[in-house]
């Protein structure tokens, strides 16, 4: 792929001193490739963008949304960003969102209650303890609190399919039980009882099980509980801590970008003539890079040319 | 046995070269500005990864040899 090293480097545009380099190295952190772009440096912007973003993006379908998350200890000097987190923290806006829901999590008092009216699209089954397996139930879930003869009680119905076949379910009846409005995972979980129209004696009681939606902004970055890291551990195993290290990964790769975008490419643009002693010796540097490694560039200056640099 | 065994391990070994390859494109990347250059050292570098982890995966394959 690459061609044999010109005699003498020709005069490069360096686009990297061209545009402000703190709105390149910010856009370079919060989109990964997005520096370059703005810079014009559209091939590597894309390579950026694409084995960055698309690494952290696998990491996460792979982790199924609970691998970027805060969880800091509670004292220490990693009491406002976990580890785990910090590696994350490179990727930019993808990770940032993590910082604010940790808050939303801690601050959130609403746990496990409904306030007001709900209504959803559900999906779950209708069990009893006679047939806990119970039939599959597609369709829409309405609650609402009233205040009842003992305090606030909730009140609901569900109307949809049961097995393929229209239903109508009165719901409520003591048992009800939802996730926290905020918190990980795309999918809300919801136990509730079925209030019988006609209660049969011998009749095992009928509660509905299963899932409604969870806003994308308060799933996306939120902590996961303990039991949900633990189903998820067992469930995935080793896909999960694949999921884990690609996120980590793709945050450190980012670093390397952001240096690239602020600084110029570390070892210049790759057709240099190597350094002059290194003629004497071409035998034993023929696989060699085509460059020695120079040290980056200031901003004033830019890289040096590595053909005025001695070898390493 | 060897492909058997590589196929036993195909939930997470194979997802090791998508990431070695992301790897060896931005770490050339920000090494080199010419997207031929990038490109010829990233595949050499993916390459030295691969053949660096099968080297290590078949020393191990040899030293669990029959337990």
């Amino acid at each position: 792929m690459s061609s044999a090293p010109s005699a003498s480097p020709p005069n490069h545009p360096r686009p990297w001193e061209d545009k402000n380099p703190v709105v390149a190295g910010v856009l370079a952190y919060l989109i990964p490739g997005a520096g370059h772009l703005y810079q014009g440096r559209t091939a590597k912007g894309l390579i950026y963008c694409l084995s960055i973003l698309g690494l952290f993006f696998w990491g996460q379908k792979l982790g199924e949304g609970m691998v970027v998350y805060n969880l800091p200890e509670k004292t220490g000097p990693l009491r406002y960003v976990a580890l785990s987190y910090a590696a994350q923290l490179g990727i930019g806006a993808s990770a940032l969102p993590a910082l604010v829901q940790n808050r939303r999590v801690l601050s959130d008092t609403r746990a496990n209650k409904l306030t007001g009216p709900l209504s959803a699209p559900f999906q779950g089954t209708l069990s009893s303890s006679e047939n806990p397996e119970g039939g599959v139930l597609v369709g829409t879930v309405k609650f609402d609190v009233v205040d009842g003869q003992f305090g606030q009680e909730i009140h609901g119905s569900f109307e949809g399919t049961l097995d393929g076949q229209p239903t109508k379910l009165e719901l409520g009846g003591g048992r009800f039980e939802i996730d926290r409005p905020i918190k990980a995972g795309f999918r809300r979980m919801l136990h509730c009882n079925v209030v019988e129209s006609d209660t049969k004696p011998n009749t095992a009681p009928r509660y509905i099980k299963g899932s409604i939606p969870r806003p994308f902004i308060n799933a996306y970055g939120s902590p996961p509980d303990p039991d949900q890291l633990q189903e998820i551990n067992g469930r995935l195993g080793k896909i999960y801590e694949l999921a884990l290290v690609f996120t980590w990964i793709a945050g450190l790769l980012n670093v390397l970008a952001i240096w690239d975008c602020v600084m110029g490419p570390a070892y210049g643009f790759g057709d240099e003539h190597p350094a002059a002693p290194a003629a004497s010796r071409t035998t034993a540097t023929s696989s060699a890079p085509p460059v020695s490694p120079q040290p980056a560039a200031t901003p004033e200056t830019g890289p040096a040319s590595p053909a005025q640099k001695s070898p390493a | 046995m060897l492909a058997t065994l590589l196929l036993a391990q195909a939930n997470v070994t194979w997802y090791m070269l998508p990431l070695a390859l992301a790897i060896s494109l931005v770490y050339s990347a920000s090494r080199y500005e010419l997207p031929e250059y990038i490109l010829g050292r990233a595949l050499r570098l993916f390459l030295q990864i691969v053949g660096f982890m099968g080297g290590a995966f078949l020393i191990l394959w040899f030293l669990t040899y029959g337990l």
